[in-house]
Order: structure tokens, then C-alpha cells, then sequence
């Protein structure tokens, strides 16, 4: 099979090593070039992310000296004279297109499921294209793998779902709301975890937020960055009846909000649902709060919880998703058949079209 | 009877989705409500043509007719993908109701001529019918909302990972389905009390169709009155549309047997 991948991710080393083979968009361009310059590879794409910097490659070459010259490639582009031992791997054969059908699907992310990888590749692909650094190969493995990675997000629950805190607020919003555009939102407190889910609503479409805390400098310097509204921490109760999803992380020892306080602030808005998302520790809402008819009272632990259904879900379609994935593989190999056969083929199609 | 093993069969797939939790948006349930609605369709056309007249003159006409309507318009919904599930909470409705519309004596054989009078008396039956078949669609997405807001109370991870609309929307299904149920439920009775002339001696406000008809109207009315002005929303609400419209179903067949003008001797 003539496809090789060499690079390195999460899995083989520490980001101190991964930034340092990280490419640019520029360099990325460059670094195509010099590979088809130098004869290293008749085809090539390199995938550069946070998490793994990869160089997918098609050459007439032996495989294992291919992979050799391709970890020496990517040391003397980036400047790396020590050896870098095991950080860096090479799949080749049939290993290489199972490695990007899992990457594609983000079975391989450090995010299991995570859905940005294949945005990254698609771009990676994009960009080795535009560059005419692609061939009738790597056109065909990356067209399978897009095909993949779209199969698995229907036929499987590996994408579903939200496993951190903050998404999951997200979610629970709309299951209860119609839209979130025409959702006010009310920050009690400006810890990082209200900030991230309040800025996670917000970029569902959410255009209403106002911030309180016991520091008002903090408040508005929170509501700035949301483009919200800062209000004192006094007059918050002011506000209430135009809220619809409190997100609540305030360092208070006792409950800012009791069920027969809420009660009688409820009568002011007409009975529409109220989402409250408490995630101080101690909490800031009375759980009574949720016996409450139109209230929705999720802690910390309760988010938490779902986010790890979540996970499980997606670690138990793992199988599912891995079977997809090889029979999809063994598809692509008989495609792939005749320039196995053939590696003058592949140079042919490439003049042919050059 | 085929449409009704359809519906049977919906009803067994909604046991196995209740217990699974709506989590994959798969057609199973809205496809075999699909093909019992063709058959249907199908039976009530070929009554209708056979009488030349809308199929709603007995109790089993009337019955097959709003539930026909409750079918329509659960798969017009299910065309939105976050309601395409309606169909698991419709076929244990379409199933049951079936059933029983199709017990000996609902639908006597016609004599020469079948007992309706004229165009008016059909549309009449018509709209009225399609009426219970909003109030029945209000039911239906009124007991979405209570799994949903049941699984969001309980924090059950299923309010999320499952494909039902918000709770919100639903509340909106509801509303407008009894607003719908309400315009068409008005102008059946207001044609049948224009249009219609009754026997000798027969007076509108003796006929316990007609006080029954008026009754189901004012608590639809309140209801809707409640929410609209008054706030009454939630749980409540929703199961404010499944009582009344349990009332109706339960009460549906007494009232006409009793009615001197829809089953005259």
C-alpha cells in the first residue's frame, strides 16, 4: 500500500515536543513544496492541530525507509537535531488508512468524538490541494475518509452529545427554550465555570446577559467581555422577571435563592420556565428550588453526571464505529488495488494531468 | 382492520422507544403510521364514495374520522424532525380508539339511503370532527411535554440525548392545536345550528349531543383562556389537554347514543 503517515500527537508526546513540529498555514505551504522538490513523496497533505502534527504521504518508494525519510523531513524543517525516540510513529499499509478513518471520526482525539478535527482535516486537504500537492490517491483515501467520518456521525452515538459542563448547560437550555435568542440570561457570581457556560449560551445565539457579583469591578469587567449588562448584586431580584437561565457560581455559604423566595418572584413573570444552572460549591440554590412547577434546577454534579452518560455513551459505540471504520478500509483497499499493482500508475496519472 | 393492526404494531415499537429513550431519530414509528394512515385513507375514501356523502354518519364513521384526522396530523408534524417521534406517542391513541370504534354496533348497516340530510349536515360532522382531531393532537404533544418535563425534573440525561422538541415548543403545539380544535369545533356546531333543520318537536338544548358539544367547548375554551390570560402553563396545562380530551374520547359514544338528533329512532 503506498500511503504512509508520520507525526506525532497526544498520544506519543507532551505538547513541549508538539509545538515544536507545529507548522503555520505558510510553513505548511513550504513544507509541500520542498517534500515534492526533493522526490520525497509523489503526493502529500500535512495535518498540523493542537493535538498532532501529521504528514499523509503516497510515494513509489519502500515503506519503511519512506517513513524514515519522512521523520527526517519533518526534524530538518523544524530545525530538530535531537532524536525524538518514540514521540514520532509511521503508519503505513492498510495501518495508515485505519489511522485516518479514526482520526477523521475523532476516535483518535484526545476529545473522544470531538467533531473539529474533521474541520481541520477537510482544511489541511483544502489547502494540499490548492497547492496541487495531491494525487489521484490521497484524493481518494481523503474523500473515503470525510465519507467516514459523515457515516459514523449518523450510524453511531460516538458524536452525540455534550461531555463538558458548560455544553451541557448549552444542551438543557435547548431542551427547555424554543430559542435562545430571546433569552436573557442572568451570571450570579463571575467564576470561570459561569463564565465559560454563560459564554457558551451565548454563542448559541443568546443576545441578552446581564452579570451581577459582590464586586461590581468584576461584574462589569465579566459583562464586558460578554457584551452584557452589569447590575448590582443587590438589585439583582430587580431583574428577575425578565430572566430566563440563571447560571449561579457565587463563593456565598448559604443559598442566595430559597423555594419560597423563588415562589413569589415567580408570580411576577407570568409562569414561564426557568432554567437555573448552580454551579457554586456550596450551592447557591435550594435543591426545593426544583420542585418548583417551570423551574429547572441542575448543581454541578448534576451536569456532571450527564456529561459522563455522555462519554459512556460514546466509549460503548466505540466498537460500532471501529467495525464502520474497517469495513469502510477494506472498501477503499480494493479501489486502491491497481495502483498497488502498479506504482508507475501513479506517477502516469500525476503527468497526465501536470 | 388492517390500519388498526398498523397502529397495533406502532403502539408495540412505542413500548420498545419508551423504554430506550428517544435517542435516535429513526422513521420505524413515523413509516408505520405512514403505511396504516395509506390503508386508512384508503377504507374511508371507498365508504365515502360508496355514500357520495363525507364517511362521518355513525358512531364508527365519526370515530375512524378523528382518528384519521389525529393521523394526518401527526405525520404533517413528523415531517419536523424533532417531532418526527410524535408517531410513538399517537399509535397508542390511534390503536386503542381503533379498536373500540370497531366493536359491533357502531356501525349499523345503512338502509336504502344512508340518515344525513344534506352537504351541510356533512360538513357539519366534518368540521367538528377534524376539531377532536386537533384536540387529540393537543393530547398527544401535551404528553410529549410532560416525558419531557418528567426527564428534566428528574435531571435524567434522556431530556437531552433525546430527539423531542423543547419543552417550550411543545407548549406552543399544544396552543395552537387547541386553537385550531376551538375554530373548527365553533364552525361545525355554527353550521349545524344554521344550516341544519331539526325534526318536530326536537329542540337544540334538549339533545345531549349538543349540551356535551357546547360543555367540551367551554372547558377548551377556559383552558385556552387560562393560558392565554391567566398563565396557566407547564405541567398543568398539558395535562389539562389530556383530561379533556380523555373526557371527550370517554364520553364521545354515551352522549350520541343519548342524543335525540344524531340517533334518532
Amino acid at each position: 500500500m503506498p500511503v504512509t503517515i508520520t507525526g506525532l500527537s497526544h498520544h506519543s508526546s507532551p505538547v513541549e515536543l508538539r509545538e515544536r513540529f507545529a507548522f503555520t498555514e505558510a510553513q505548511i505551504v513550504e513544507a509541500l513544496y520542498q517534500i515534492r522538490k526533493k522526490g520525497i513523496a509523489e503526493e502529500a497533505m500535512i495535518l498540523s492541530t493542537c493535538n498532532r502534527v501529521e504528514i499523509y504521504a503516497v510515494s513509489k518508494n519502500n515503506n519503511k525507509s519512506f517513513s524514515q525519510e519522512l521523520s527526517q523531513f519533518l526534524c530538518e524543517f523544524h530545525n530538530i537535531r535531537e532524536k525524538p525516540g518514540d514521540a514520532l510513529y509511521a503508519f503505513n499499509d492498510s495501518h495508515s488508512i485505519d489511522h485516518l478513518f479514526r482520526v477523521s471520526c475523532g476516535i483518535d482525539s484526545m476529545v473522544l468524538g470531538e467533531t473539529e478535527i474533521l474541520g481541520q482535516l477537510k482544511q489541511s486537504y483544502k489547502l494540499a490541494l490548492e497547492q496541487k500537492a495531491t494525487g489521484p490517491i490521497l484524493n481518494r483515501i481523503f474523500q473515503k475518509a470525510f465519507n467516514v467520518a459523515k457515516l459514523v456521525r449518523t450510524k453511531t452515538q460516538i458524536q452525540r452529545g455534550s461531555i463538558s459542563v458548560s455544553s451541557v448547560a448549552v444542551e438543557l437550555a435547548e431542551s427547555i427554550f424554543d430559542s435562545l435568542e430571546s433569552q436573557q440570561v442572568l451570571v450570579i457570581g463571575a467564576g470561570d465555570t459561569s463564565e465559560k457556560a454563560a459564554r457558551a449560551i451565548k454563542s448559541r445565539g443568546a443576545s441578552s446577559i446581564l452579570v451581577s457579583n459582590r464586586s461590581h469591578e468584576k461584574a462589569m469587567s465579566l459583562a464586558s467581555e460578554l457584551q452584557g449588562k452589569a447590575i448590582n448584586f443587590d438589585t439583582w431580584e430587580q431583574e428577575f422577571k425578565t430572566i430566563d437561565i440563571i447560571i449561579s457560581s457565587t463563593s456565598a455559604p448559604h443559598y442566595v435563592l430559597k423555594r419560597d423566595k423563588l415562589q413569589t418572584m415567580l408570580k411576577q413573570r407570568g409562569n414561564s420556565p426557568l432554567l437555573i444552572i448552580d454551579i457554586a460549591v456550596p450551592r447557591d440554590i435550594d435543591p426545593e428550588c426544583n420542585q418548583v412547577e417551570n423551574v429547572y434546577v441542575y448543581n454541578i454534579d448534576d451536569l456532571q453526571t450527564i456529561a459522563s452518560q455522555y462519554l459512556n455513551q460514546r466509549k460503548a459505540d466505540l466498537a460500532n464505529c471501529e467495525r464502520l471504520i474497517i469495513k469502510k478500509r477494506d472498501e477503499i483497499l480494493i479501489d486502491l488495488k491497481p495502483y498497488h499493482r502498479q506504482p508507475s500508475l501513479i506517477l502516469n496519472k500525476q503527468q497526465t494531468t501536470s | 382492520m388492517s390500519a388498526v393492526i398498523i397502529y397495533g404494531l406502532g403502539l408495540l415499537y412505542s413500548i420498545f422507544v419508551w423504554r430506550r429513550g428517544f435517542q435516535y431519530n429513526n422513521w420505524t414509528s413515523y413509516t408505520l403510521i405512514s403505511i396504516a394512515f395509506v390503508m386508512h385513507t384508503i377504507a374511508l375514501t371507498s365508504r365515502g364514495f360508496s355514500l357520495q356523502q363525507c364517511p362521518v354518519n355513525n358512531l364508527y364513521e365519526a370515530t375512524t374520522f378523528i382518528l384519521w384526522t389525529i393521523s394526518l396530523s401527526s405525520l404533517i408534524c413528523g415531517l419536523w424532525p424533532r417531532l418526527r417521534y410524535i408517531g410513538v406517542f399517537t399509535a397508542p391513541l390511534l390503536f386503542s380508539v381503533g379498536v373500540f370504534a370497531m366493536m359491533p354496533g357502531l356501525d349499523p348497516a345503512y338502509g336504502d339511503e344512508p340518515n344525513f340530510i344534506n352537504g351541510w349536515s356533512s360538513l357539519h360532522a366534518a368540521l367538528i370532527m377534524l376539531g377532536y382531531g386537533a384536540f387529540g393532537l393537543s393530547a398527544i404533544t401535551g404528553s410529549m411535554f410532560l416525558t419531557q418535563d418528567r426527564n428534566l425534573k428528574f435531571h435524567r440525561a434522556s431530556a437531552i440525548f433525546s430527539v423531542l422538541p423543547s419543552i417550550q415548543r411543545l407548549e406552543k403545539l399544544i396552543t395552537r392545536s387547541l386553537m385550531l380544535g376551538l375554530i373548527l369545533l365553533t364552525a361545525g356546531l355554527t353550521i349545524g345550528a344554521i344550516f341544519l333543520d331539526l325534526p318536530d318537536g326536537v329542540s337544540f338544548w334538549n339533545d345531549s349531543k349538543v349540551i356535551w358539544s357546547l360543555l367540551v367547548l367551554g372547558f377548551y375554551l377556559t383552558l385556552l383562556i387560562a393560558h392565554i390570560k391567566f398563565d396557566q402553563r407547564g405541567r398543568r396545562y398539558a395535562w389539562m389537554a389530556i383530561i379533556i380530551f380523555g373526557f371527550v374520547i370517554f364520553t364521545f359514544w354515551g352522549t350520541n347514543l343519548l342524543s335525540s338528533i344524531h340517533n334518532p329512532k
